[in-house]
């Protein structure tokens, strides 16, 4: 693959593999580390990829596959058992207050969600790939990518809506001028 | 299907109608259209979820991770500056060491006195050799045969200034084929990269000497030979791109 493809492919996925390495992570120096790893590998291994069309599902697996293999045993998701089932249609945050909400939060949000269901919602969130290609990145059956999404939802929507509240909660009026004291 | 079945697929219906084209939603869409409960079940769905993504997009990379990546990449594929502990670093090690056992094998069972070997024994093994393996010194380090080799105004089948005694002493990377010794050298012209195998000529049969090109894969290799040495390059891309500095 020439340095121009290279670019190329460089421009088109390096923000989204970050965005999904920073969920992953939750760290922004990991994140980056991630993202150059999986590009440092697609440029040693990636020559072998025949149909480059695949490019861009190669890169989102081995991204997931090298944060598998960097993380420690003892930090591994929680289980499915353990989890509660999910709920119906839980409480949301209007469109309109995540609209007003900053990105960073949004993320912080999603970062919280279990990394089971947190993995296949960042790629559902970032668009880049269809649920049977997340299946395919994840090596789980489509099934169980819907089934993580629909559960993913209901912890993203509880925490947004935690936050959203929290965030109301602490708001306090500015105090008067004539309240303050002067040293 | 009832509403909760239609509800759990569409869960996984991106916003945008990327997944319109998917077969799998098609019925429980088809429902959200007349039923109208599910249908705005549907467009608040949607609308969450196009929000949560927009967030998502408005999350941007640190300045300078592109250019971290892009460099990074350059550098793997030079042996000075990889840390040798990188994957694949050992699998590219390890790929040419069974090359080389497989045809330093064949070499116990012919005997030191065979023929001298064919040209395109060595365009195997180039072919099989990983373009991203760089091992022993650069160009760059190489003097005056490697400052020549990346100068992209020299046709490399004409005047390379080679001289195998310098590479030996250069510790220029020397495999042996069928017992013979041959030289290997990474460069870089215009930001791609080649392997240049040199070996000499008595040692190899070359035929006319005129270049032989073969495709594998994502690379090519080109053989050919003077009347002195015989060479094979190496690259990715098909022959043409090989042709084009030749």
């Amino acid at each position: 693959m020439g340095s121009d493809t290279f670019t190329q492919l460089v421009d088109a996925n390096y923000a989204s593999l970050y965005r999904f390495a920073l969920s992953l992570t939750r760290n922004q120096a990991d994140a980056c580390d991630l993202a150059q790893q999986t590009f440092f590998i697609w440029a040693t291994k990636g020559q072998t990829l025949r149909d480059l069309s695949k490019a861009k599902s190669w890169l989102f697996t081995t991204l997931y596959r090298e944060f598998l293999r960097g993380r420690r045993r003892g930090a591994r998701a929680t289980a499915l058992d353990d989890l509660p089932p999910a709920e119906a249609d839980p409480p949301a945050p209007a469109v309109d207050i995540i609209a007003a909400m900053d990105a960073q939060v949004v993320m912080s949000a999603l970062q919280e969600v279990d990394e089971v269901f947190r993995v296949p919602l960042t790629l559902f969130y970032l668009e880049e790939l269809s649920y049977q290609e997340i299946a395919e990145a994840l090596d789980i059956p489509a099934g169980t990518v819907m089934s993580r999404l629909s559960r993913g939802k209901v912890q993203l929507r509880a925490i947004l809506d935690r936050r959203e509240k929290s965030a109301r909660d602490n708001i306090v009026a500015f105090p008067s001028q004539q309240h303050r004291r002067t040293p | 299907m009832n509403n909760e079945q239609a509800k759990f697929i569409l869960r996984a219906y991106r916003p945008g109608g990327r997944d319109a084209g998917d077969a799998a939603f098609c019925e429980a869409l088809q429902q959200a259209q007349t039923d109208p409960v599910l249908g705005t079940w549907l467009a608040r769905e949607q609308a969450f979820d196009t929000a949560v993504a927009a967030k998502l997009q408005a999350i941007f990379p640190p300045a300078g991770l592109r250019e971290a990546i892009l460099t990074g990449a350059r550098m793997s594929t030079s042996a000075r500056t990889r840390p040798a502990w990188r994957p694949a670093t050992w699998m590219a090690l390890a790929a040419s060491l069974a090359v080389i056992l497989t045809l330093a094998a064949t070499y116990w069972f012919r005997g030191p006195g065979a023929a001298p070997a064919g040209l395109d024994q060595l365009a195997g093994f180039a072919l099989a050799d990983p373009l991203s393996a760089h091992i022993g010194p650069h160009a760059d380090q190489l003097g005056e045969l490697g400052a020549w080799l990346q100068n992209p105004v020299n046709r490399i089948s004409s005047g390379a200034p080679v001289d195998l005694a310098q590479l030996k002493a250069q510790n220029c990377r020397g495999v042996s084929i069928a017992g013979h010794e041959v030289f290997e050298i990474c460069f870089n012209r215009s930001g791609h990269w080649y392997h240049l195998y040199i070996a000499r000529r008595s040692d190899f049969d070359a035929g006319t000497g005129q270049p032989r090109f073969r495709e594998q894969g994502l690379q090519s290799v080109v053989a050919w030979a003077d009347q002195r040495l015989a060479y094979v390059l190496m690259g990715a891309g098909k022959a043409e791109t090989l042709r084009g500095i030749l």
